[in-house]
C-alpha cells in the first residue's frame, strides 16, 4: 500500500508558509547559537550582548505564533485539529511523569512516529504544541518554553522528511532518528542555557568576544561534562522505545489516518452519470429507467 | 425534508459507485426506515444526509442532497448540526464527556449556546428520553440501552429537525433494543421528527415505519415507498411479512395484531396438520452440571442448577438480563471456579485445563466479540488464530469464508460493523472445532442474511455431533434452530424441555408465527410452508 511508505500530508506546507517555516527557523538558530557566531571585535557589539537573550526569548513566541497560524490558515479541517489535540495532550501526558528521571523523557516517543505517518508540517506544529500544553501542565513555563518549542518542533518536522524505509527497516531508521535527534535536541537547549548557566568564570564559561573557535571549544566541554551523561540515556531510551512500541503506534497512527482520509479530495459535481456508462447500463440511465423504486417512488 | 436528487457517490479510490442515482424525498415527521444487507450503502446513504460524506469521508458526490433547504454542498456538517442529529452504532464511541448531564450539554457548548437556554434543554432532554434519574451517573456504569438513550439525548439538544441514526440498537441486547426503539417512536409521534433509521431488527420497527427504503447492494436502484408496497417484495424482511407473503395476505401484514386478524383461514387450512415433531437428538453427554451455584459478593447468579448437554443438541438458554445466562456459559468455559457443585465438560472440570487444552474442547463467543480480536487485519487475526491453536494455516480464513463470505483480508478488526465482528470471533472460536461450543447472543448486529448462514452453520455443526449452547434472546433464532430451551430466571432453572413446548407457550419468547397461529404449536415460516405445499424446503 502506498500509505504505508509515504507521510500523508495533514497539514500542507503552501509556499507561504514553507518560507515563513525557513526564515523563522533560521532565527531560531540564530537565537540558539549566537553565543557561538558573535565576533565580538567593536564594543557596540559586546554591549549588546546581554540583551541578546532577551530579544530573542521576545521575539520567537511572536514568530512561532505566525508560522503556526500560517500553518493552519485553511489547511487545517476538524479532523487536523482533533488528531493535533489528542496527540498534543498523549505527549503532555507522556511528559508529566519524566522531568528529572535518569533521562526517561519519552515524549519525543510519541513526537517522532506521529511526524513520520502525518508529515512534516504536522510533526512541526505537534511538537510545539506538545511543548506548550506539558508546559501548562507541570508549571514549567519559563524562558526556556519558546526554545523547548523550537527543539521538539524542528524534531517532529525531520521526522516527517526521513527518507522512505518500510518494516524493520523503517523502525531501524525511526530509533536511529529519535537517538540523534535527542541528543542534538539537548545540545541545542544546553548552547541556549550555557551563556547563563555556566557562570562567567569557569574554563567552560561563554566569554563575550572571544571569538568562534574558543567558546565552541568551551561549549563543547561544558556540554560533554554537564548533561551528557543525561541526554545519551535519554536518547538511548527513546531509541529503545521506538523499536519496542513504534510498529503498533505506527500502526494505529496510520489507521488513524486513513480512516480519517486527509488526502482525499472533496469533489461536488452537478448530476452526471458516474462511473457507469449508461449506454451499456440502461438500468441507471436517467434518460430510460427512473433510479427510484417501482411503486411510491419519492414518497412526499 | 431530506431530499436526494440524483446522487451518485464514488468513494476515493473505489472501482464502483456506493450509490448510483439515489433519488429519495424524506417527508416532515416520517419515519423512514432503511434496510438492506450489511455493506450495502446504508452508511454512506446515511452519512450523506449531514454531509459527513463526502465533506468528512473525501470521494465524488453528483447531485445533490438538501436538508431543511439547506445543501450539503454550501454546508459543511458543522453548519447542518442544528438540522440534523446523528447516532452511531456503538454509543461508547461518541462520547466526550464522563456524566450524562455534561454529555448532554456538550453539543450545546459546541452551538455557542447562553447558560440558561442549555439548562432548559437539558431539562427537556432529560424527561423526554426518561433520564432524569440517571442524570449524574457516569456514563461508563450506564446499561447498553441507556447509554444509547444518552446518545440521542446528546443529538436532541441542539434541537434538530431531522435525526439518522445508522443500527442504533446493534450493539445491544434486544431488552435495550426495544427500549431505545420506543424511545424513538416517542419522538416522532410527540415531537413530529423526521427520522432515517437503518435497522436489522425490521419485526421492530416496520409497524411504526411510514416509509421503507431498500438498499439492494448489488448496484440496481433503490425502492423506496410506503413500508407495506416494498415489503411486498423485499429480499430482506421479518418472519410475519414471510408469511403475509405465503399465505397471499393483502395488504401485508407488519404487525402480529394485524396477521392475527387475517389469519383465521390460514389458521382453518392449517388444522388437522401438525408440524413434524423433532426426534429429540440423544446424544453423549458432552457437558454437565451438578448442583452448581456460583455467587458475586452478596449476589447469586446461579443457584443449584442441574443440566445436561449432548452432542447434537442445540441448547438455546433464554431469560432476562441477570437471569444467570452469561454465568452459565461462564461456567461451561471454565473461567472461574463454581461457589459449589461440580462443571464438567468432556469428562474434565474446564478450570484445570491448561488454556491450548481448553480452546480445543469448548469454543466461547461473548457477547462483545471485539474482545477476541487484537490482530492489526482480518487475514492476520486468522493467521495467528490458526497458529495458536496449532491448525494447518488456513483453516481459520476458510471458516470465516463459510461464515461470512467475502470479508476483505486487510480490513482492520476494529473497522468492521458489528455484524461483521461476530462473523470473524466465530470463525475464530470454530476453526478448532471445539465439540461444545458456547454463544453469547451470537445474532447481534448480523442482518437476515447473516443470520440465515448462522443457522445453517449451526444445523451443520450438531449434525456433525457438536453440542451447542446460546444465551440469547432473540426468539426467531430459537424458533429456527433450537432443539431445546432452558428458562432461568435469578439463576434457577424455570423451564426445561423441547424448544417448540417451552416457546410456543410463552407470551414473551414466543416468535412471531407461533403469535400468529396460536394455540397451534407452529414456529417458523418454513415449516408452514412445508404443511402447505407439501415439500421441505429446509435443506
Amino acid at each position: 500500500m502506498a500509505d504505508r511508505v509515504r507521510s500523508a500530508r495533514v497539514i500542507r506546507l503552501r509556499p507561504r508558509a514553507s518560507v515563513l517555516l525557513v526564515v523563522t527557523s533560521m532565527v531560531g538558530v540564530v537565537a540558539f547559537c549566537w553565543p557561538l557566531l558573535l565576533h565580538g571585535t567593536s564594543s557596540t557589539d559586546l554591549a549588546h550582548s546581554g540583551d541578546a537573550p532577551w530579544i530573542f526569548l521576545a521575539v520567537l513566541p511572536l514568530l512561532l505564533a505566525v508560522v503556526l497560524s500560517e500553518l493552519a490558515e485553511g489547511s487545517l479541517d476538524a479532523k487536523a485539529i482533533a488528531l493535533l489535540g489528542i496527540l498534543a495532550a498523549c505527549g503532555a501526558a507522556l511528559r508529566v511523569p519524566s522531568p528529572g528521571v535518569a533521562g526517561f523523557e519519552p515524549v519525543f516517543f510519541l513526537l517522532i512516529p506521529a511526524g513520520r505517518v502525518l508529515g512534516r508540517g504536522f510533526g512541526f506544529v505537534l511538537g510545539a504544541l506538545t511543548i506548550v500544553v506539558s508546559a501548562l501542565i507541570t508549571g514549567g513555563v519559563g524562558p526556556w518554553l519558546p526554545f523547548q518549542m523550537f527543539g521538539a518542533a524542528w524534531m517532529g518536522f525531520g521526522a516527517g522528511c526521513l527518507p522512505p524505509a518500510k518494516g524493520k527497516a523503517e523502525l531501524g531508521l525511526l530509533a536511529a532518528y529519535a537517538a540523534v535527534a535527542g541528543i542534538l535536541y539537548g545540545t541545542l537547549l544546553n548552547l541556549w542555557f550555557w551563556p547563563f548557566g555556566a557562570g562567567t568564570t569557569t574554563s567552560f564559561s561563554f566569554v563575550p568576544g572571544a571569538g568562534f573557535a574558543h567558546n565552541l571549544h568551551s561549549f563543547v566541554f561544558f556540554d560533554l561534562t554537564t548533561s551528557l551523561g543525561f541526554d545519551i540515556p535519554r536518547a538511548l531510551t527513546n531509541a529503545l522505545l521506538v523499536l519496542v512500541l513504534g510498529r503498533p503506534v505506527l500502526n494505529a497512527l496510520r489507521r488513524a489516518s486513513r480512516r480519517a482520509a486527509f488526502d482525499v479530495p472533496v469533489i461536488h459535481e452537478p448530476a452526471t452519470d458516474p462511473a457507469i456508462d449508461p449506454a451499456t447500463d440502461p438500468a441507471t440511465d436517467p434518460a430510460t429507467g427512473p433510479a427510484t423504486g417501482p411503486v411510491g417512488a419519492g414518497t412526499p | 425534508m431530506i431530499r436526494f436528487s440524483d446522487v451518485s457517490f464514488t468513494y476515493d479510490g473505489a472501482e464502483r459507485p456506493t450509490l448510483v442515482h439515489v433519488d429519495l424525498t424524506v417527508g416532515e415527521g416520517e419515519l423512514c426506515v432503511v434496510v438492506g444487507p450489511t455493506g450495502s450503502g446504508k452508511t454512506t446513504l446515511l452519512r450523506a444526509v449531514n454531509g459527513l460524506v463526502p465533506h468528512f469521508t473525501g470521494g465524488r458526490l453528483s447531485g445533490g442532497v438538501t436538508v431543511d433547504g439547506r445543501s450539503t454542498r454550501e454546508f459543511p456538517p458543522r453548519e447542518l448540526a442544528d438540522v440534523v442529529g446523528m447516532v452511531g452504532q456503538n454509543p461508547a464511541a461518541s462520547f466526550v464527556t464522563d456524566t450524562v448531564e455534561d454529555e448532554l450539554a456538550y453539543t450545546m457548548e459546541n452551538l455557542g449556546l447562553a447558560p440558561d437556554v442549555m439548562r432548559r434543554r437539558v431539562e427537556d432532554v432529560l424527561d423526554l428520553l426518561g433520564l432524569h434519574e440517571l442524570r449524574d451517573r457516569p456514563l461508563a456504569t450506564l446499561s447498553g440501552g441507556q447509554q444509547q438513550r444518552v446518545a440521542i439525548g446528546a443529538v436532541l439538544t441542539a434541537s434538530p429537525r431531522v435525526l439518522v441514526l445508522d443500527e442504533p440498537t446493534s450493539a445491544l441486547d434486544p431488552a435495550a433494543a426495544e427500549e431505545v426503539l420506543a424511545s424513538l417512536t416517542r419522538l416522532v409521534h410527540d415531537l413530529g421528527l423526521t427520522v432515517l433509521l437503518a435497522e436489522h431488527r425490521l419485526e421492530r420497527v416496520l409497524p411504526f415505519a411510514d416509509s421503507v427504503v431498500l438498499v439492494p447492494g448489488d448496484g440496481s436502484p433503490l425502492v423506496v415507498g410506503p413500508a407495506v408496497e416494498v415489503m411486498a417484495d423485499s429480499p430482506v424482511a421479518p418472519p410475519l411479512v414471510d408469511l403475509g407473503r405465503l399465505a397471499g395476505w393483502d395488504p401485508l401484514p407488519l404487525s402480529v395484531r394485524d396477521a392475527r386478524r387475517m389469519a383465521g383461514p390460514l389458521r382453518a387450512r392449517l388444522d388437522g396438520d401438525r408440524p413434524a415433531a423433532a426426534v429429540p437428538p440423544r446424544g453423549d453427554l458432552a457437558a454437565s452440571l451438578t448442583s452448581v451455584s456460583v455467587a458475586y459478593g452478596e449476589v447469586t447468579a446461579l443457584d443449584a442448577v442441574d443440566l445436561g448437554f449432548r452432542t447434537g443438541e442445540i441448547v438455546a438458554v433464554m431469560g432476562r438480563n441477570g437471569s444467570g445466562k452469561s454465568t452459565l456459559l461462564s461456567q461451561l468455559a471454565g473461567v472461574r471456579p463454581p461457589s459449589s457443585g461440580r462443571v464438567v465438560v468432556g469428562g474434565t472440570d474446564p478450570v484445570t485445563l491448561a488454556p491450548r487444552e481448553l480452546v480445543s474442547r469448548v469454543g466461547l463467543v461473548p457477547q462483545d466479540a471485539g474482545v477476541l480480536l487484537y490482530g492489526e487485519s482480518v487475514g492476520e487475526e486468522c493467521a495467528s488464530a490458526d497458529h495458536d491453536t496449532g491448525l494447518e494455516p488456513g483453516t481459520t480464513a476458510a471458516m470465516l469464508e463459510r461464515v461470512l463470505p467475502g470479508l476483505p483480508s486487510d480490513r482492520h478488526p476494529r473497522d468492521l460493523s458489528e455484524g461483521q465482528r461476530l462473523a470473524l470471533a466465530l470463525a475464530v472460536v470454530l476453526a478448532p472445532a471445539p465439540p461444545l461450543l458456547l454463544l453469547d447472543e451470537p445474532t447481534r448486529g448480523l442482518d437476515y442474511p447473516g443470520k440465515a448462514r448462522l443457522v445453517r452453520l449451526l444445523a451443520e455443526l450438531a449434525g456433525a455431533g457438536h453440542a451447542v449452547v446460546m444465551a440469547t434472546h432473540d426468539v426467531e433464532l430459537v424458533a429456527q434452530v433450537a432443539t431445546r430451551a432452558v428458562v432461568l430466571a435469578d439463576g434457577e432453572v424455570v423451564a426445561d424441555g423441547p424448544a417448540r413446548d417451552v416457546v410456543c407457550h410463552s407470551p414473551v419468547f414466543a416468535p412471531q408465527v407461533a403469535k400468529v397461529l396460536a394455540p397451534d404449536l407452529w414456529l417458523t415460516v418454513d415449516e408452514v410452508r412445508t404443511a402447505l405445499l407439501g415439500e421441505p424446503v429446509r435443506g
